[in-house]
C-alpha cells in the first residue's frame, strides 16, 4: 500500500518538475538572450549561456537621453499611469459594492449580483468595436481615460465576487460586537472589517493591476497616439521597427515583468496568512 | 444599571413571525433568562433589545428612555456573543479597550478601566496575546472582559457558556452568578439550556413559537408551569406527561382508573373537554411490584442508572412516564410495575388547550 502511495507521490514530483520546466524555461530564455549581444543571440546552433554577458540592452532601455531608452521609458510611466488608477478606482468600487452584495438583503440583489457577473461570461473581444463606439461618442478614443474605464469594467466584476467571498467568511457578529461597542455601522466597517479583508483587497488589487498592466488588444484599437502607448502596444510597435533586436525586446520584456513579480514578492505574506483565525469560535 | 422594558414587542420575517407580541419587565439589577429551543425566538429577542435587527412593531425601553429608534452604539448596553466575536486582529488589550476608545475616553483611563476588568477576570498576562492564541475558555473571559470594562446601562448574553466543555461550563456558570451578585447588573441572558436558567436566573422568560410562554421564578416555572410546553421543557428529566379521559371524580385510562383526590377533581372539573393531561415529576412517583388500589399499571422500558439516581421509563398507556429510583431498588426491564402518584404534587392540563388547569374551590 505504501508502495503504492510512494509510486504515485514520485509521479506527481516528476509531473512537477516537467511543469516547472515548461513554465520557468521561457522566462530563463529571455532573460538569459537580454544578456546577450546581438550577434550572439542569433547564432546557430544557439549559444545557451552567453559568453560575453552584458548589460548594454538594459542601460540603453534605462537611459532616456537614447532615443529607444525615452519612448520605452515614456511606454512605462504611461503603463504604471494606467494601470495603479485602475487598481485604486477599481478597489474603491468594489470594496463597498462587495461588502453591501454580502451584507444587505435589497430588492434585485440577486439579479444584479448575476448581471455583474455576466460580463464574464462573454470573451473581451466581443466588447471591442460596441466600446470602441461608446468611446468614440463619449471623445475619450486615444486617452488613458478610455482604457481605464474598460479595465475597470472588465476587473470590477471579479473584484466584487472574490472580496464577496472574503465578506461572507467574517462572521457577522464582530461587526455587531464592534456597534454595539460604541461604533457606527460605518466606523465597524472601516475599523474591523475593513483590515480583515486587507488580503481580498491586495489579492483583488494585484489581479486588476495585473490585468490592466498586460492588456494588448484595447490597448492597441483605442490608443493612436505614439506618445500615450502603454507596455504592450509600445514594447511591439517599436521594436517592429528593428525587427531582429531579439536582446533588446528581451530586455524590455524582462523590465516589464518586473513590477508584477515585485508587487507579488512584498505582498504574498498577506495571501497566506489567514487573519480572521481566533475571531469567533464555532 | 437600568430596568429594561418590552411591550408588545414584534419581528416578522417576510410572513415569518418571529418574535410574536412579547412583553416583559427586567428589573434592576434582575437576572432573566430567555429561555427555549431553537429557533423559539429567543435570540431575536435578544438582538431586538440590542437595536442589530429592526423591530417590527412594539415598544422596547432602557432606563426611562424608549431606544426604538436608538442604533445600538446609542443603547449603552454591553453583550456577549455565543461565538465570542473577538476582533482578531487585535490583542486582548485593544480588544477591551476597544468599547472605550469608542467613547473617548483619555488613553490613561483606559488602561486603569482595562487593567482592572483584566484583573477581575484573570487575564492579565493575557493582555497582549490575540484571540487565536488563547484557549475556548480564555477566549471567553476575554469576551466577558469586554463587557464588563464599561459600565453598561444592561448586560446582554447570547448562550456565551454553549461553546464551553461541560466542565468549564459549570465553573464559569458559577462565576458569572457570582458577577451578578457583585455587580447588582441588569443581565438578559439567553440560553437553550434551561439548567442553566433554572440555576443562575431571578426570572426566566419561557419562549416557544415565537411567542411568550411563562414569565416567573424558576421556581414558579418548575413547580407551576402555564401549560405542558413549559411543563416539558423545564426540568430535567422533563415531566411525564400522559392524555387521559376524566369520568366523574377519576381519570380513565385504558383499563384502569385513578382516583383524584378532591382538589384534584375540582381541578379536572374546569377542563374545557373531558379530555385531561395528567402530569408528574419523576420524584413525586412511587415504583410498586404488585396491583393495588389507586396505583396505575406500567411496563419497564429502560432503566438508566446515573450513579446517584436510577431514572425508570415507564409505559403506560402508550406514554412514557419516568420515575427516578434508588439506585438499590432492583428493576428489570419488560416487567410490570406498578405506579403511585403523590396527589399533592400532581399537575393537571386541559387536554384541548395544553393550559394548566387552576386550582377551584
Amino acid at each position: 500500500m505504501s508502495e503504492r502511495v510512494d509510486g504515485w507521490r514520485w509521479g506527481g514530483r516528476i509531473f512537477l518538475v516537467l511543469l516547472m520546466v515548461f513554465t520557468v524555461m521561457p522566462m530563463a530564455w529571455m532573460v538569459l538572450t537580454s544578456l546577450k549581444t546581438q550577434f550572439a543571440a542569433m547564432q546557430y546552433p544557439p549559444q545557451w549561456w552567453p559568453k560575453e554577458p552584458t548589460l548594454e540592452n538594459y542601460t540603453k532601455l534605462l537611459n532616456p537621453g537614447n532615443p529607444v531608452g525615452a519612448d520605452f521609458l515614456r511606454y512605462f510611466r504611461n503603463s504604471m499611469y494606467v494601470s495603479v488608477v485602475t487598481t485604486v478606482l477599481g478597489v474603491l468600487v468594489a470594496v463597498p459594492a462587495a461588502y453591501a452584495f454580502s451584507r444587505f438583503r435589497f430588492p434585485g440583489r440577486t439579479f444584479l449580483f448575476f448581471a455583474v457577473l455576466l460580463r464574464n461570461m462573454f470573451p473581451a473581444v466581443v466588447f471591442l468595436m460596441p466600446l470602441f463606439v461608446l468611446m468614440r461618442w463619449l471623445g475619450l478614443v486615444g486617452s488613458h481615460g478610455s482604457l481605464i474605464l474598460t479595465y475597470l469594467t472588465f476587473g470590477l466584476p471579479l473584484s466584487i465576487w472574490l472580496l464577496k467571498g472574503f465578506y461572507d467568511n467574517i462572521p457577522i457578529q464582530l461587526e455587531q460586537a464592534a456597534r454595539i461597542d460604541g461604533a457606527t455601522r460605518f466606523q465597524a466597517f472601516v475599523l474591523i472589517v475593513m483590515p480583515l479583508s486587507t488580503p481580498g483587497i491586495i489579492a483583488t488589487g494585484i489581479f486588476s493591476f495585473i490585468g490592466a498592466w498586460n492588456e494588448y488588444v484595447y490597448a492597441i484599437t483605442f490608443l493612436n497616439n505614439k506618445e500615450r502607448l502603454t507596455l504592450p502596444v509600445g514594447i511591439q510597435k517599436f521594436f517592429a521597427e528593428f525587427a531582429t533586436d531579439w536582446p533588446g525586446l528581451m530586455a524590455a520584456t524582462f523590465l516589464m515583468s518586473v513590477p508584477v513579480v515585485v508587487l507579488f514578492l512584498v505582498l504574498q505574506k498577506y495571501f497566506v496568512k489567514a487573519l480572521t483565525e481566533g475571531a469567533v469560535k464555532s | 444599571m437600568a430596568r429594561v422594558v418590552l411591550q408588545n414587542v414584534m419581528k416578522a420575517y417576510g410572513t415569518v413571525d418571529a418574535v410574536k407580541d412579547v412583553s416583559f419587565t427586567v428589573e434592576d439589577g434582575e437576572f432573566v433568562a430567555l429561555v427555549g429551543p431553537s429557533g423559539c425566538g429567543k435570540t431575536t429577542t435578544l438582538n431586538l433589545i440590542a437595536g442589530l435587527i429592526p423591530m417590527s412593531g412594539g415598544n422596547i425601553s432602557i432606563g426611562d428612555r424608549l431606544v426604538n429608534d436608538l442604533d445600538p452604539k446609542d443603547r449603552d448596553i454591553a453583550m456577549v456573543f455565543q461565538n465570542y466575536a473577538l476582533y482578531p486582529n487585535k490583542t486582548v488589550f485593544k480588544n477591551l479597550a476597544f468599547p472605550l476608545q469608542m467613547r473617548k475616553l483619555p488613553k490613561d483611563e483606559i488602561a486603569r478601566k482595562v487593567n482592572e476588568a483584566a484583573k477581575v477576570l484573570d487575564i492579565t498576562h493575557l493582555l497582549q496575546r490575540k484571540p487565536r492564541e488563547l484557549s475556548g475558555g480564555q477566549q471567553q473571559r476575554v469576551a466577558l472582559g469586554r463587557a464588563l470594562v464599561r459600565e453598561p446601562r444592561a448586560f446582554l448574553m447570547d448562550e456565551p457558556l454553549s461553546n464551553l466543555d461541560a466542565k468549564l461550563r459549570v465553573q464559569m456558570r458559577t462565576e458569572l452568578k457570582r458577577f451578578h451578585q457583585d455587580l447588582h447588573a441588569t443581565v438578559i441572558y439567553v440560553t437553550h439550556d434551561q439548567l442553566e436558567a433554572v440555576t443562575m436566573a431571578d426570572k426566566m422568560a419561557v419562549m416557544n413559537g415565537g411567542s411568550l410562554q411563562q414569565y416567573d421564578s424558576p421556581k414558579n416555572v418548575f413547580g407551576h408551569p402555564v401549560n405542558t410546553f413549559v411543563a416539558s421543557f423545564v426540568g430535567s428529566p422533563a415531566m411525564s406527561l400522559v392524555p387521559l379521559t376524566l369520568s366523574g371524580d377519576t381519570l380513565q385510562g385504558n383499563g384502569w382508573s385513578l382516583p383524584l383526590s378532591p382538589a384534584n377533581a375540582r381541578k379536572a372539573q374546569g377542563s374545557s373537554t373531558a379530555n385531561v393531561i395528567l402530569g408528574a415529576r419523576h420524584s413525586t412517583i412511587r415504583l410498586h411490584g404488585a396491583a393495588a388500589a389507586g396505583l396505575v399499571p406500567g411496563r419497564v422500558y429502560t432503566v438508566e442508572p446515573t450513579g446517584d439516581v436510577t431514572f425508570v421509563q415507564v409505559h403506560v398507556d402508550g406514554a412514557i412516564v419516568i420515575v427516578s429510583l434508588d439506585p438499590s431498588v432492583p428493576v428489570r426491564t419488560d416487567t410490570n410495575v406498578w405506579l403511585e402518584f403523590d396527589q399533592s404534587r400532581l399537575h393537571l392540563f386541559d387536554g384541548a388547550t395544553q393550559m394548566a388547569l387552576p386550582q377551584r374551590p
